[in-house]
């Protein structure tokens, strides 16, 4: 379980500002949103035509962006394709500013599958429009629901991922699958981009074996990241391990520790731990 | 001119969708297919310039890493191709969003004649013959109902020409008309309702008729313009008094004659005594209960601040005939029920119950769809429906029966939480003032599901209408659901209900009893296509669709809302105190009914029942000696289909969206063994849970459905307990699935003996309800559960469902962090049993896997019961507990293997310990389905506070979970008699359809 990182002094610094984005059939917004002030950000959720409307005020206003998960477009014609069409014609530029300025973007699941579409990742030399990974069909041909294990990349410059080794959460998908070119994925790799792969429960690598690698990602890519590590994208959703009663095991858990005569350190589930390394990071570059 | 797209997967890349095709093709039919890869087909039925159709092509619709594309023809390399597209006017989602996509790139608006359409070529390599690849195309990709196909072979094949441009448009060339219907006598207007398939009841005809006659009625009549009556006004009548949605069997007479003791009773109305009274009654006793039986699904308190809202019905017939687009209805339907209730609420879950015929079926009968390919389509349709909504689904069951053959059945049930204040009124209330306006949100109206609510009145034949297949769009209603979450919270408001059954006609009809009175403008309702008759606009079953009562001051921030979202949203009329439904198309009326007609004395169905009681009609307990070989008959009866693994339909579907799930569907130390019930935490940031649960036992009803009631309902109330529910905080969901019980000497020759079936379940029901308190807080009855099939010689046979009853358990659990999983923890710790096992096999899956029915059906006694329940609950409560459960079908010796193979531990039993009546040998114990019993275990330190608790209870301490992965149970004797390696088990019990994905 999670220790809680208890920082008194936050409730006087200024806050961190997130926004999830709603609509279109998007549909993880209440618990991104939730899991985003357990990690003491100050989130709102919006719908993406009322920031397209609002162009002036649109998104200078936040430090973090969160392209939640979903069914964006009922997923018709590629997962976060159509998405990616809408936001790249109306909000492209505001967006590439935002990542400019330093800022943080997010993409979970559908979110993650709308930032390789619009080009924001892998983000190859700072540029944010080309195309070069694609999230396609699970291999299985069908969609999964399943926890599974993850390993991070000690070494890879994401602020997401600071300060974990291994990771569990829930996939959720049907469109997961990694796919790039050779020279794409040696990129990803050897610029340290991919953040988090599939792991077994040791934490070594999946070796694509199924379930462990849910979805034949090239690989056992998990998640990817830019180069400067503030665009992360990942297929796990950590907001659906916000409290240790998500945890598939948490009974058994529960009953042995009861039996050390502990109980549950805290209630807070592991995957705050993504959202409070945003957090942190904002706070660090005093970008409030 | 139509320009065709054609996208496909680059040649290197691997092909889910068409590996997935060969595997159903060597499932299905056996036949080896070396390769299939698909293509996407979009036609553009547009003026659009060839720079705005590659525009269109590189910016949206090819992905450059993944696709290649084509404005000619990409078929490749293949043997065979198969070209699947709709039929005209069947809804194509796809082509929706294509079309959003392609208006917002181009920044233009497409004129409503132009229209886009997908359609999918497979590219087929294989020796396979024309009859084969006919078999693949017509019973494996495509149903006829909705689609229609071409096959090329290689050599017919036009490279140039490709599969040409198919436009599936609707042309109707119609001018919508107005038509008036003679009322002359009884015959001929049962003879036109017949004729003109208005299903008009011939006991409603006399008043019907009547009502048109009446002088003040005439006179009324003709200031606007009308005489006789309108086929709109014959339309909404007969929608009002379908079964479907008045529920005549359910209010009917039933004439019930025991034939055995030769006592009579009547029974009136089955719904005011059986499940409105008993409701009514413990709502006064229980705070929690907030609103039943008027609204489209029942509330319930979830904590101070918030409620909880509970429905469940079915969609058998549509998904009888075309699967997918049946159970997506289904399910999306549902939600609309929630959406629809108080002022709205948040859906928060979906379950789902399907009962269908064996999955290997290979009999003399001919259904429509083959039971395999029908559940592979009813669960992708609830797959979709459930995981686009962004709705955990995380309880299901499944059940086979040769029954259900004639027609399958599909329970969907919902539930939604709201603020339990909107405006500082309570959010379970609504109605409309003489004022409101009223709206439709969502999708357009066109031709289909017309008549869908009368043809779910009648049994499926060859002659059933296809027109009310639809296929439901998760992401339309998706849209809407934000939107109307987000009126009402700025409380814009004033009442709201779906448009399911009976389209406008139904939910308009319904909501303007309120405020007595309506002028609707028909023409102001946005179509699909031109050319709906006034009637069709009416009646229509258009999906994704709510009528909502605005207050003219909050229009424009309601449109404005509406708009944000991208929902459509239109005013067609105004609620008004007239005391009549008034419906007008471009200045002139077409109906004009007295809201009060509705409620005048429509003549009250009549049925006679006739029970014979189980020994009377010749069944007895079956002879069968003690086995040799336990441990074989254990792994044979974990493999039997109704008790296998069926974990590949879980995994499908999204279980945690919302982020609340604290325990899942699967549970275990791998998460493969079904749980017993599923809680999740609602409000995110608070520790109280909901949890919920189903059962389905129709195999009882061979013998008593007054058992069969009474142990589904205990089923579903041991389930939610053994996770931590509240004995005290059970509500209830009924839904009834029955064939059809109107008796006809050669039609339906046993239909008294299954109308009293009806009523000795419906009694149960009252009897449970009452006894445990559960209010039946929403219920649905689905009657007509017959089929007839095609016979080997050309013959039909009728093929009758099981009397079905699907009883939903839901409850509030004030700390979450209480809750219990089946799965045995750790080992040494201490097994029990709680509960006293009977010689209860009649209808048990042991009988049933050796032929018989037996008669001894398992009855329950709830006074006996209740203590131990609370006691139980205490038990959980206090933390007592490790693991705990429901022994349900198949009895000790399948539940303690569940118990072990999701604890992946081994247990030593001595059955010589488990509570029991006198002189059971070990297969009774092993396989009796005695209500009312959980396995459960405890920690060795914390065995004397446990069995204090429980000490007035049939407790007994059985054995202990052991490290060793070993079942070892023994007989009373001390003999062991199964000693089975845990793995061994659960691989019989995953093995038939563990393969499946």
């Amino acid at each position: 379980m999670t220790q809680v990182n208890n920082n008194n002094n936050r409730s006087q610094e200024r806050p961190v500002r997130a926004l999830v984005l709603t609509g279109y059939g998007l549909n993880c917004d209440y618990e991104t949103d939730y899991s985003l002030r357990l990690a003491a950000a100050q989130s709102r959720r919006i719908h993406i035509n009322e920031i397209i409307a609002d162009a002036k005020a649109g998104l200078s206003d936040y430090h973090i962006l969160v392209f939640g998960g979903g069914f964006s477009w009922a997923d018709d014609h590629g997962a976060g394709v159509l998405m990616a069409t809408k936001l790249r014609r109306h909000l492209g530029d505001q967006i590439r500013r935002f990542v400019e300025d330093g800022r943080l973007v997010i993409g979970i699941c559908n979110g993650f599958q709308c930032l390789v579409n619009m080009g924001l990742l892998p983000g190859f030399d700072y540029v944010y429009e080309e195309r070069r990974v694609a999230l396609t069909y699970n291999d299985s041909g069908n969609f999964i629901d399943t926890w599974i294990n993850l390993r991070i990349n000690q070494d890879s410059p994401c602020v997401f991922t600071k300060g974990i080794k291994t990771m569990e959460l829930p996939v959720r998908h049907g469109q997961g699958k990694i796919v790039a070119d050779d020279d794409t994925i040696n990129a990803l790799f050897s610029n340290n981009q991919v953040a988090m792969q599939y792991a077994d429960e040791r934490g070594d690598q999946a070796m694509r074996a199924w379930p462990m690698n849910p979805n034949g990602s090239i690989r056992d890519i998990a998640g990817i990241c830019d180069k400067s590590g503030r665009i992360f994208g990942l297929m796990p959703h950590p907001e659906a391990f916000n409290h240790y009663t998500n945890h598939p095991d948490w009974t058994r858990k529960k009953e042995g520790l009861m039996r050390q005569g502990k109980t549950i350190e805290t209630e807070e589930g592991d995957g705050i731990k993504i959202f409070k390394n945003a957090v942190d990071y904002i706070r660090a570059t005093a970008l409030t | 001119m139509a320009s065709r797209l054609e996208i496909r997967l680059k040649k290197e890349l691997f092909d889910a969708e068409g590996a997935g095709v060969r595997r159903k093709a060597r499932e299905y039919f056996g036949l080896e297919v070396e390769d299939v890869r698909v293509i996407r087909v979009l036609t553009v039925d547009a003026n659009l310039s060839p720079d705005q159709l590659e525009q269109v092509r590189i910016g949206i619709f090819t992905n450059p890493v993944t696709e290649e594309s084509s404005f000619s023809p990409m078929a490749l390399d293949f043997d065979w191709l198969i070209w699947i597209g709709f039929l005209p006017g069947v809804r194509d989602t796809q082509a929706s969003t294509a079309k959003e996509a392609i208006e917002d790139i181009l920044g233009i608006k497409l004129d409503p004649d132009q229209g886009l359409y997908t359609s999918k070529l497979y590219e087929i390599k294989g020796k396979l013959s024309l009859e084969q690849i006919n078999r693949i195309a017509a019973a494996l990709l495509a149903n006829d109902i909705i689609q229609q196909w071409k096959i090329f072979s290689k050599e017919d094949w036009d490279r140039s020409e490709g599969i040409g441009n198919p436009v599936p448009k609707v042309i109707l060339n119609h001018r919508p008309q107005v038509s008036t219907i003679s009322i002359k006598s009884n015959e001929e207007l049962s003879a036109i309702s017949l004729e003109r398939n208005l299903a008009l009841q011939d006991r409603d005809i006399p008043i019907i008729r009547e009502y048109f006659s009446r002088q003040d009625v005439l006179a009324e009549r003709k200031k606007v313009g009308l005489d006789l009556p309108t086929d709109v006004e014959l339309e909404y009548i007969s929608q009002a008094r379908s079964d479907h949605c008045n529920h005549n069997t359910f209010r009917g007479l039933f004439r019930y004659h025991d034939l055995a003791t030769g006592h009579r009773e009547d029974v009136d109305n089955l719904f005011k005594t059986c499940i409105e009274a008993p409701t009514l009654k413990i709502k006064e006793q229980k705070d929690w209960v907030k609103s039943v039986l008027w609204d489209n699904a029942g509330v319930g308190e979830f904590d101070n601040d918030n409620y909880y809202v509970i429905t469940g019905e079915t969609h058998n017939s549509p998904s009888n005939m075309e699967a997918y687009g049946g159970a997506i209805t289904g399910i999306v339907g549902i939600y609309r029920d929630p959406m629809g209730t108080g002022k709205g609420s948040r859906l928060i879950l979906g379950m789902y119950g399907y009962c269908v015929g064996p999955r290997d079926y290979d009999g003399g009968l001919n259904p429509h769809l083959h039971p395999r390919r029908l559940l592979d389509g009813i669960i992708e349709g609830v797959k979709d429906g459930g995981n686009k909504s962004g709705i955990p689904t995380p309880f299901g069951l499944l059940l086979f029966d040769e029954g259900y053959l004639g027609k399958c059945l599909v329970f969907v049930t919902a539930m939604g939480i709201m603020p339990a204040l909107i405006g500082g009124e309570p959010s379970y209330e609504k109605t409309t003032w003489p004022g409101d306006l009223i709206i439709m949100s969502g999708g357009r109206v066109g031709k289909d599901g017309i008549h869908g609510v009368t043809a779910a009145s009648e049994a499926y034949s060859e002659h059933t209408p296809a027109g009310h297949v639809q296929i439901g769009d998760p992401y339309t209603q998706k849209k809407m659901h934000d939107f109307l979450l987000e009126a009402r919270d700025e409380g814009l408001i004033t009442f709201i209900t779906d448009n399911g059954g009976g389209g406008l006609s139904s939910s308009i009809g319904e909501s303007s009893r309120f405020s007595n009175g309506c002028l609707v403008h028909l023409d102001k309702v946005p179509l699909k296509y031109d050319g709906l008759d006034q009637w069709e606009i009416w009646v229509s079953e258009s999906q994704e669709r709510m009528t909502i009562a605005v207050k003219p001051e909050n229009l424009d921030r309601f449109m404005a809302l509406s708009e944000k979202h991208a929902v459509e949203s239109t005013v067609i009329g105004q609620y008004n105190d007239s005391g009549y439904l008034r419906l007008d198309y471009e200045g002139k009326t077409c109906a004009y009914i007295r809201m009060d007609l509705l409620e005048s004395d429509f003549p009250q169905w009549e049925f006679d029942a006739e029970w014979i009681p189980p020994h009377i009609r010749g069944l007895t307990e079956p002879v069968i000696t003690e086995p040799g070989d336990h441990g074989a008959l254990l792994h044979d009866i974990l493999a039997r289909p109704n008790i296998c693994g069926r974990n590949w339909i879980s995994r499908q579907y999204d279980h945690e969206v919302q982020g609340g799930s604290v325990i899942k569907p699967l549970v275990g130390r791998k998460q493969d063994i079904p749980s017993d019930a599923a809680v999740l935490r609602p409000v995110l940031g608070s520790n109280r849970g909901i949890a919920v649960s189903q059962a389905i036992i129709p195999f009882y009803s061979t013998i008593d459905t007054y058992n069969m009631t009474a142990a589904t309902i205990d089923e579903a109330v041991r389930k939610i307990l053994a996770a931590g529910g509240d004995p005290d905080h059970i509500g209830g969901v009924d839904n009834f699935c029955w064939p059809t019980i109107e008796y006809h000497p050669t039609k339906n020759p046993d239909g008294k003996y299954k109308a009293a079936q009806l009523v000795r379940s419906n009694l149960a029901l009252r009897d449970y309800c009452l006894a445990y308190g559960i209010p039946l807080l929403s219920g649905k009855d689905s009657m007509y559960i017959d089929g007839n099939l095609e016979g080997p010689y050309g013959e039909r046979r009728k093929v009758s469902g099981l009397p079905t009853l699907l009883f939903t358990a839901c409850s509030v659990i004030e700390d979450i962090s209480r809750c219990v999983t089946m799965d045995a923890k750790f080992p040494g710790d201490l097994v029990y049993i709680l509960g006293e096992t009977g010689n209860e096999l009649g209808g048990s899956e042991y009988y049933r896997m050796t032929g018989y029915i037996g008669l001894n059906v398992p009855a329950v006694n709830a006074q006996e019961l209740l203590p131990q329940y609370h006691a139980l609950h205490k038990a959980i409560s206090k933390g007592l507990i490790a693991s705990c459960h429901a022994v349900s079908r198949g009895g000790l010796a399948v539940h303690l293997s569940m118990v072990a193979m999701a604890g992946e531990l081994g247990m030593e039993i001595d059955l010589g310990k488990v509570p029991a009546a006198d002189g059971l040998g070990p297969s009774q114990l092993l396989y009796s389905e005695t209500c009312g019993r959980f396995i459960i275990t405890v920690s060795p330190e914390r065995r004397k506070p446990f069995e204090e608790v429980l000490s007035s209870t049939h407790l007994g301490f059985i054995g202990v979970v052991t490290d060793s992965p070993v079942l070892s149970v023994t007989d009373t004797g001390g003999q062991t008699i199964i000693r089975e390696d845990i793995t061994g088990l659960k691989e019989s019990w995953k093995r038939p359809f563990g393969a499946l994905i």
